[in-house]
């Protein structure tokens, strides 16, 4: 059963041991927008993140995946379906970018081999031209700056050619300009080539302007869910942050007086 | 990148190297012949000196180049798996697993003689599943890992210098695979160890993506659709059966796993497609070096290759530390 819905998940539990962490949480998210995970730290964001892409399983409730069940997916055929880009990443110092950005074709490969190694090409080619490290691949990771490293990160998960992209707080550790680098590069990749993003970030006001839908979280529960300008209000921002924000509003969209 | 000039010369510079040492050490001892005697000995006439030198030290020339190729690929696969550049199957415990075991098997079955890598095999299990799971804490912590394999180590080699000494050293087999000895070899040592070590190698280059994949962050190879724990499983039990096999015929030999594999990355680079390989000949090199020198060094006393190696290897290794930080960090 096709479902219209990228994920659609019910009553979803999930506890460290007696720990709870999410409680009873459901949401749907559509196919072709950028959909951000935002709340307090602890709140479960982040196992919530991980439960998505089968880095843990649900403890009870549905958990659906484009209307499969999510955990009765293999590992490589969700590889196929979805990237990851983890917030934490090491490669060895010397291996090149070109190199790097193959891996993600692994998904593909069967024993180590390619079926078809054009299509590899092609797509590992079009990853690093549209994050723009193309210009650099025959370089090896060791000597890339923060910024470039993450666009690489980026790549390699565009290489695997899927339809969704998770990212785990992308502009983490990087400065302003490669912050908005990478923000208007997914904004990108969600316009033009339609991919689903599903990110965790933490500036609220990038969380604001990049995304098409919200998704606020407290305490292993769902506040808000739903556009920026309709669901982020005061009254939600106090609720899930504990303290008071205000919010103004610029281009149509909600920002953030971070005082 | 290490460039690709530098790899081909580097393979290029180490298989000449062995094949003179491989010449020195034929011709190292108390016969000597010349190149053309040798030649002439071995394919064309019968001739005794030749005919002693290919019974007595061929066979020990080609396990120490079979034992070593295999213990620097062994070290490089857990290497790889334990994201550690201080994994070797010596220091935590694998090999006094597998050579406990391999004791054992020649003391009290030495008709189960050409099964005996298989026991080691089992010993070699064994220890690394205690290792393995002694050291387990939301995943495998390299620091951790250690500690517990010197302990283990500890325990094994223990157990196994209290059952020589016990019985009087009175298995002399036994006796030269605690003491690492591989002066008595024969060529059933090397038809043993041979299909082994190539069975062995040739899974090693099997595994050699999912080698280069585990370099990654855990989570970040498990988006690229890999299960991690199957994948550590797999390369750990052949990297495990790569040890055991070498030290069921040579002995625990520490230090080599863990020196080939760090001077093969400065040369050839982290991509495990060159290292395996590059140091599968490189551990070839160093074990028969290791040897030979122990032959000459102290004439006509022997010093076992493991000492030599233990002697040189510590504080090569130390000095490869400091220098290898800004190759290996990150």
């Amino acid at each position: 059963m096709e479902d219209k819905y990228v994920y659609h998940v019910e009553d979803l539990d999930f506890a460290y041991g007696k720990h709870k962490v999410l409680d009873k949480i459901s949401f749907t998210i559509a196919p072709g927008r950028i959909t951000t995970l935002i709340g307090a730290n602890g709140c479960g964001k982040s196992t919530l993140f991980y439960l998505l892409t089968k880095n843990l399983r649900p403890d009870g409730g549905a958990l659906m995946f484009r209307g499969r069940e999510l955990g009765s997916i293999r590992l490589r055929d969700f590889a196929k379906e979805a990237a990851i880009v983890h917030q934490y990443n090491v490669a060895p110092a010397d291996i090149s970018v070109e190199k790097l950005v193959g891996y993600g074709r692994s998904p593909y490969h069967s024993m180590g081999r390619t079926k078809d190694p054009d299509i590899d090409e092609e797509k590992i080619r079009w990853a690093m031209e549209t994050t723009n490290v193309f210009k650099y691949r025959d370089r090896p990771m060791g000597e890339l700056s923060g910024g470039q490293k993450q666009r690489v990160w980026l790549a390699m998960a565009l290489a695997q050619d899927t339809k969704i992209l998770f990212l785990d707080e992308p502009t983490t550790y990087l400065d302003i300009r490669y912050q908005l680098q990478i923000l208007k590069l997914t904004r990108r990749l969600n316009r033009e080539f339609g991919i689903t993003v599903i990110m965790v970030l933490h500036d609220l006001n990038q969380a604001l302007y990049y995304s098409d839908e919200i998704l606020a979280m407290k305490d292993g529960k769902i506040t808000a869910q739903g556009a920026p300008g309709e669901v982020v209000t005061e009254q939600v921002l106090k609720e899930v942050y504990e303290v008071d924000l205000r919010l103004g509003e610029m281009d149509g969209k909600p920002f953030l007086l971070p005082v | 990148m290490k460039s690709t000039k530098r790899k081909v010369l580097s393979f290029a510079l180490t298989i000449a190297g062995l094949v003179l040492l491989f010449l020195l050490a034929v011709n190292t001892g108390g016969l000597k012949v010349g190149f053309r005697e040798l030649l002439e000995g071995l394919f064309v006439s019968y001739n005794e000196n030749v005919a002693t030198i290919y019974d007595l030290r061929f066979p020990r020339i080609f396990i120490a180049m079979l034992g070593g190729a295999a213990l620097a690929v062994s070290g490089v696969l857990l290497q790889a798996v334990m994201k550690n550049p201080l994994a070797d199957p010596g220091i935590i415990g694998i090999s006094s697993g597998a050579s406990l075991t391999a004791v054992f098997m020649t003391a009290f079955f030495p008709s189960l003689y050409f099964i005996t890598p298989m026991f080691a095999f089992l010993g070699g299990i064994a220890a690394c599943i205690i290792v393995y799971s002694l050291s387990w804490k939301e995943g495998l912590q390299p620091l951790r890992m250690i500690l517990v394999g010197v302990a283990v180590n500890a325990v094994f080699t223990g157990l196994m210098s209290a059952f020589n000494s016990a019985t009087g050293s009175e298995y002399s087999g036994a006796a030269s695979i605690v003491n690492a000895n591989i002066s008595l070899k024969t060529w059933d040592d090397v038809q043993m160890l041979v299909g082994y070590v190539a069975a062995g190698l040739i899974l090693a280059v099997l595994v050699l993506r999912l080698c280069n994949l585990l370099a990654l962050e855990d989570r970040t190879v498990r988006s690229l659709g890999v299960d991690v724990t199957g994948a550590r499983t797999g390369v750990s039990l052949i990297a495990v059966m790569l040890a055991s096999i070498s030290t069921a015929v040579i002995g625990t030999i520490s230090f080599l796993a863990l020196i080939v594999p760090h001077i093969a990355r400065i040369l050839v680079g982290s991509d495990h497609k060159v290292l395996i390989p590059y140091s599968a000949v490189l551990g070839a090199f160093v074990l028969l070096l290791a040897d030979t020198v122990g032959r000459v060094v102290a004439a006509p006393y022997e010093i076992s290759s493991s000492v030599i190696l233990s002697c040189v290897g510590g504080p090569f290794f130390i000095f490869l530390l400091r220098r290898a930080q800004k190759t290996y960090g990150g």
